[in-house]
């Protein structure tokens, strides 16, 4: 038995839309959840709320947990929300002169020719809020027109008088050169007081005027709120007891102390989804996997999925919070997560043609699926599902909420009628059709990084997710599912498994013909001095730390970028050879041709440094071999077989090693598992569901 | 379960198979144009995504378009199909390259590379690949070649669907000619690459699609979706009411090749009965000494794109809807068929942009709610072909069409104008050019791109105001092709809506004198002066004094529009100020003025 002060946790907590999730992970590993509505009007009173629930799982009071846990690391929706809802700091942008409507054009695009019934979207900062700069930088870094100092402190003034809360600066080639946009930060600092201002080429150092633009906008309308938001949330942990270190979990699929996100807080928006591959790259390790991963979390109205490459995150400068074209563009280096409209609420309807179509209305939690018999009479998700026979007959959360199947079979019977199929079948139509938003969720993100779904591992979180796993993991070709006990607090239990990762880039524009070792040596000298300087000014962590290095290279001609690792900060021939040869490769994975012929062209050279946070190991369970008998069997569809006799299985009464074969359904609180006929679930030492979905790749 | 016996009351054979594989096929759609955009080299393409992919059957009908630019992809099946007649002995491995407008293709600078796709040792699909080419070899550094009397003088290399590779190698004969021909032939052959690498994209994605699901239930699938969008087509088509429509307009004169312009007439007879659109083309003048014609391919797409225009914009888009509409054409007219060697250089924008433009208007006099009023047209300053020797890199060449600070998109029935518009054709699909993107590329230097407040054709939906796009050369000389329609004749408001602003070119001297360039002009800048151009705005859809006062006031705080014609072109009053955000609208007044 180990002794009193040996037993130590570890916290962490997701605040999402609905719900904020508590996660406890123990001394042995064990981690117990917590779930308590958000409180949008004080956020502390939700996070209390869910680690009390966290607390009493694992049997401990509050103040006891908190006064027992080394490590806090805090997740919040409070960026993205602001975002999506504007209810952002009043901001003033400063834009190089004749250029001021780069946020108002965009880079153009939009979703369907025929469509004249889309509003053109706002842009993030209005152009009344906007204001031209009179000075311009050339490509090559050189002073096309001095920086009229007199004009600027002008329009210091007006933002001051017109009370503007934030200001954002991003004038054109500041990345090269960025002598006028530091001179407007000294100015401001003495004209604004008080007054946050983002410097474009601090933040992210890419060309691209409008990429720049769009990510100084979105920082610099964050930074008061945020600031705000953190202190209190960090007043009110330590007035709960605790006083060690507070993290925060970041895009970029890792952590960062509150310090360096009072001046970037645009790394807080979409952090949670960020959290769910962090969770399953963890979840997959300690099962042995190996193979690339694809991570799915489906909630009521939302299905997000994310990659795991190599071991590694799969990131992207290119996240949309909101619809492609209309929504805001975020630039920087965040894991690549795709939200489509999909989930349990989704609801299915008969167009006039008579094709079914499931989404993109849904339900959402009220009126709720038919069968919550809260008003609701369309058919969705949920419902089909039921009438499929999917769900236990005693209703979800463990019986606490009671399903209506009448109401069920009434909405599903309308569509039955309309297809001319019967109402199981209707039912597992109407689930096929809305596995189909997802399975084109999945390819879209998995081919634009050259990954085949047929070698990867599907891992699956959210309260939704159990339903047509396995259906979807086929359709994909995916030999293997892989389903967490905890899965419906997946970016809660990601925050456990996270460590500290904070990214710097520099630019300096190369080719492999004429490769300037200097200049890039140089570049990225300045990468390495930046991160030191991050390291130096943790309070946490574990002292271990690395830096992985990587540059953005292309084609000539070319305009986007493929990362490229490098093996390290020195580039001589070899280096430089190894390189180019790199590039290739990821060229022909990618875009499947690859021109050995054409030269390459280097323009960003980024370090991410990874601090690494003390982990517990997972707490396993003894094996044993089990085939475990029903609790009760009853009636489900599945393709192929039509109405078979189906197995239900609580899994609070599984034991590691429990094997069970499809037809079959595991009920557990938050989730239910549907295994169809061939496929075979195990419950692993370590409380995950693996599924060997059948296929044989 | 038996697949067969399902079927819908509507005659869908598998309405649930038909929602799932509709689905992936634009998925492999969307694929290929990830593809190409990602790996081209000219800006034209990686950036502005004038590009396009579609897959097309066996036999030649339209299937699958995703998000391609309906000029380029309603047109794809004309061209496959002239790859069939062709080419008796078509095998796994094959691609072709194919931009000849008489076979099929839009203009000659789309190049096209067509992939026969195999399932079970048959031909089942057609992977289509088209991009416009930064330079395709013309006599003049433009792929827009206005005053070409003929093919001849247009210059262009026309591939009229050659065998690019047999059995997955690449037959060199084709690429060394084109090298020869095509200025800054890497970055051509890059293009080609690329476009190539989507094509093969979708051949590998269909072939296991059909492994996956059989060619037999394939078969089926493509049966049920063309006669799935037949049904939507015609229950829109019975939605409208039964009329004998017709507009009449006209392109820009063009000195000296057309003084007076290119006069166009369509008509339409709208038929709900029969759930058919007739479309009449062949009332127009015959074929021009100029590189205005129409193809055939771009004279029916055209067409189609402004009748798709006014419909319930998700029906998809393939041969089943346009069984729907049919396009009348003659031999030897300006708006299609052209008899060769007649030039259709500029067969996708100029007068393909004014047909968009008519049939819109022509629904439009349907009534409150149908159609819509027109588009920007103009392609000046800002989408013109540059082209030059880059001091900067030792004298390198170069040469790309810029796309930027497009015109105003068209007010309809229930919104204003998209910003981004670009010209009829596109839609608002392309992309703009980065300017550090561009001035890092080219020795250029933009002094503004810029919204123009008060010019948007007024309208209870308004179009989108006008852009001005400005910049000179910053070393050596630059050459700037311009072919700006929208000079002479605006683009047109309908239902009482105004019509949109005249597009302009000038050449802005160090010294403030400002000097008009022609509309269809060749000019050569050498540091002197700013080229300085000024877009369509879009037309404007309804009564502006029926516009919702709290828009116009949006608009007005927003710089959109001015105090001034807030009150005389919409009849509002406004109180307040922008500084402070207390502009208001004066609701007494504004009522007393609406009266």
């Amino acid at each position: 038995m180990k002794s009193r002060e040996s037993r130590r946790y570890q916290l962490s907590i997701d605040t999402g839309g609905t719900f904020t999730d508590a996660v406890i992970a123990d001394w042995r590993g064990a981690l117990y959840l917590g779930k308590a509505l958000t409180t949008p009007r004080d956020i502390s009173l939700g996070v209390r709320e869910a680690i009390q629930a966290a607390a009493a799982e694992s049997g401990l009071e509050l103040q006891a947990l908190l006064a027992a846990t080394d490590l806090l690391v805090y997740g919040t929706t409070a960026a993205t929300n602001a975002i999506v809802t504007r209810k952002v700091a009043r901001t003033a942008m400063l834009c190089t002169e004749g250029i001021e409507d780069v946020l108002l054009f965009r880079e153009g695009g939009k979703s369907n020719a025929h469509d004249f019934t889309q509003p053109f979207p706002q842009p993030y900062v209005a152009r009344r809020h906007t204001f031209g700069v009179r000075e311009r930088i050339n490509a090559e870094g050189g002073v096309e027109r001095p920086l009229d100092e007199d004009h600027l402190v002008s329009l210091l003034r007006t933002i001051s008088e017109r009370g503007f809360e934030a200001l954002a600066v991003c004038l054109l080639f500041s990345v090269v050169n960025p002598a006028h946009e530091r001179r407007i930060g000294e100015l401001a600092a003495a004209h604004l007081p008080g007054i946050p201002v983002t410097l474009s080429h601090r933040l992210l150092p890419i060309l691209r005027e409008f990429r720049r633009a769009s990510a100084t906008a979105i920082n610099a309308s964050l930074r008061p709120g945020m600031a705000r938001h953190l202190g209190r949330m960090e007043k009110s942990l330590r007035e709960l007891g605790y006083d060690g270190p507070l993290l925060v979990s970041t895009s970029t699929g890792g952590c960062m102390e509150v310090p360096m996100l009072l001046e970037q807080p645009v790394h807080l928006v979409k952090s949670g989804p960020a959290m769910a591959p962090v969770a399953a790259r963890e979840y997959s390790r300690r099962e042995g996997e190996t193979c690339d991963l694809i991570v799915c979390d489906t909630g009521g109205t939302t299905f997000d999925v994310g990659m795991i490459r190599d071991g590694d995150l799969v990131r992207t400068r290119e996240t949309w919070l909101g619809p492609r074209f209309s929504g805001e563009l975020l630039c920087l280096s965040s894991v690549d997560v795709r939200s489509v409209g999909a989930g349990g609420g989704s609801i299915a309807w008969m167009d006039a043609a008579g094709l079914l179509r499931v989404g993109p209305q849904s339900a959402g939690a009220e009126p709720g699926p038919a069968c919550y018999g809260r008003g609701g009479t369309d058919a969705t998700v949920t419902d089909a599902a039921l009438v499929a026979g999917y769900l236990p007959s005693e209703g979800l959360l463990g019986g606490r909420m009671a399903l209506d199947v009448d109401a069920a079979r009434a909405a599903v019977a309308r569509i039955a009628a309309a297809l001319g199929r019967d109402l199981p079948e209707t039912a597992h139509a109407i689930i096929n059709v809305a596995g189909e938003t997802m399975i084109t969720a999945i390819v879209d993100i998995t081919v634009a990084e050259g990954l085949d779904p047929r070698d990867c591992t599907l891992v699956a979180g959210g309260g939704a997710a159990g339903l047509n796993v396995v259906a979807i993991a086929r359709e994909l070709g995916c030999a293997r599912v892989l389903l967490p006990k905890t899965a419906s607090a997946m970016s809660a239990c990601g925050m456990q498994f996270a460590d500290i990762v904070f990214e710097q880039a520099a630019g300096a524009f190369t080719t492999s013909s004429a490769f300037d070792r200097a200049l890039v040596e140089k570049a990225l000298a300045a990468v390495r001095a930046e991160l030191a300087a991050v390291e130096d000014s943790l309070h946490s962590g574990s002292g271990q730390s690395r830096t992985d290095l990587f540059v953005e290279a292309r084609y000539e001609g070319q305009v986007w970028q493929l990362d490229v690792p490098l093996a390290g900060w020195e580039l001589g021939p070899a280096e430089v050879g190894a390189l180019v040869r790199a590039f290739h490769a990821v060229h022909q994975r990618v875009f499947a041709v690859c021109d050995e012929r054409s030269e390459l062209e280097f323009l960003t050279w980024k370090g991410r440094l990874t601090v690494t946070l003390p982990k517990k190991e997972a707490l396993r369970q003894p094996l044993r071999d089990a085939r475990p008998l029903p609790r009760q069997r009853r009636q489900a569809f599945f393709d192929g077989v039509g109405l078979v006799d189906t197995g239900f299985f609580p899994g609070g009464e599984l034991a590691a090693g429990a094997v069970i074969e499809g037809p079959a359904v595991i009920t557990e609180a938050t989730t239910t598992i549907v295994i169809p006929p061939g496929a075979t679930a195990t419950l692993s030492a370590c409380g995950s569901y693996l599924i060997d979905t059948g296929v044989r790749a | 379960m038996n697949r067969a016996a399902a079927k819908s009351s509507d005659g869908l054979r598998d309405p649930v198979l038909a929602a799932v594989l509709a689905n992936r096929f634009d998925g492999i759609v969307r694929e290929m144009t990830n593809t190409l955009l990602r790996s081209a080299r000219s800006a034209l393409i990686n950036t502005g995504r004038d590009f396009s992919c579609a897959i097309t059957t066996a036999d030649n009908r339209l299937l699958a378009v995703a998000e391609g630019l309906p000029v380029h992809t309603f047109g794809s099946h004309i061209q496959t199909a002239s790859m069939t007649r062709l080419h008796s002995d078509l095998a796994r491995g094959d691609a072709f390259l194919h931009n000849d407008p008489y076979l099929g293709n839009t203009h000659p600078a789309d190049q096209t590379v067509l992939v026969p796709v195999f399932a079970d040792g048959r031909h089942i699909f057609t992977a289509c690949a088209k991009a416009h080419q930064a330079d395709i070899g013309n006599s003049i550094p433009s792929t827009y070649h206005f005053g070409a009397k003929d093919v001849y003088e247009e210059g262009s290399v026309i591939f009229p669907c050659v065998r690019l590779e047999r059995r997955y190698q690449m037959i060199d004969d084709v690429v060394r000619t084109g090298m020869r021909r095509i200025r800054v032939p890497e970055q051509w052959r890059g293009d080609l690459l690329a476009a190539l690498g989507a094509a093969r994209t979708a051949e590998r994605r269909l072939e296991e699609l059909c492994r996956r699901y059989s060619t037999e239930v394939i078969d089926t699938f493509i049966e049920d979706w063309l006669d799935y969008s037949e049904t939507r087509m015609m229950q829109a088509i019975r939605a409208l009411p039964k009329a004998v429509l017709s507009a009449d307009g006209a392109h820009d004169p063009v000195q000296p090749f057309l003084p007076d312009g290119v006069p166009l007439h369509v008509s339409l007879d709208v038929d709900p009965d029969q759930a058919r659109i007739v479309v009449d083309l062949r009332d127009n003048i015959d074929c021009v000494d100029a590189g205005l014609n129409e193809s055939e391919a771009c004279a029916i797409n055209n067409v189609t794109t402004g009748i798709f225009n006014c419909l319930d914009p998700t029906i998809p888009r393939n041969s089943g809807s346009f069984r729907r509409i049919e396009v009348l054409l003659r031999d030897n007219c300006v708006v299609g068929r052209p008899r060769f060697p007649k030039s259709c250089s500029m067969a996708t924008t100029n007068v393909g942009d004014r047909l968009v433009n008519l049939v819109q208007r022509a629904f439009a006099s349907l009534g409150e709610g149908y159609g819509l009023a027109e588009g920007g047209v103009s392609l000046g300053a800002g989408a013109a072909v540059i082209s030059g020797e880059d001091y900067r890199r030792g004298g390198r060449p170069y040469v790309n069409q810029l796309l930027i600070g497009g015109n105003g998109g068209p007010g309809g029935p229930s919104c204003d104008g998209w910003l981004t518009y670009g010209i009829p054709v596109v839609a608002g699909l392309t992309y703009g050019d980065s300017i550090e993107l561009d001035e890092l590329r080219f020795p250029i230097l933009f002094a503004t791109v810029r919204l123009m407040p008060g010019t948007a054709g007024a309208g209870r939906y308004r179009g989108a105001p006008a852009m001005e796009t400005s910049y000179g050369v910053r070393g050596g000389r630059m050459i700037v092709v311009i072919i700006s329609d929208g000079q002479y004749n605006a683009p047109r408001g309908v239902l009482g809506g105004g019509d949109g602003c005249l597009a302009t070119t000038h050449l802005v001297y160090t010294n403030a004198v400002e000097q008009r360039v022609a509309n269809f002009d060749i000019v050569l800048l050498d540091g002197t002066a700013v080229l300085r151009g000024r877009t369509n705005s879009g037309a404007g859809y309804g009564d502006p004094r029926t516009r919702d006062p709290r828009a116009v006031r949006d608009d007005v705080l927003e710089g959109w529009e001015t105090p001034e014609r807030a009150r005389e072109v919409y009849g509002v009053c406004l109180t307040g100020s922008i500084d402070d955000e207390s502009l208001a609208v004066d609701i007494e007044a504004t009522t007393h003025l609406r009266r």
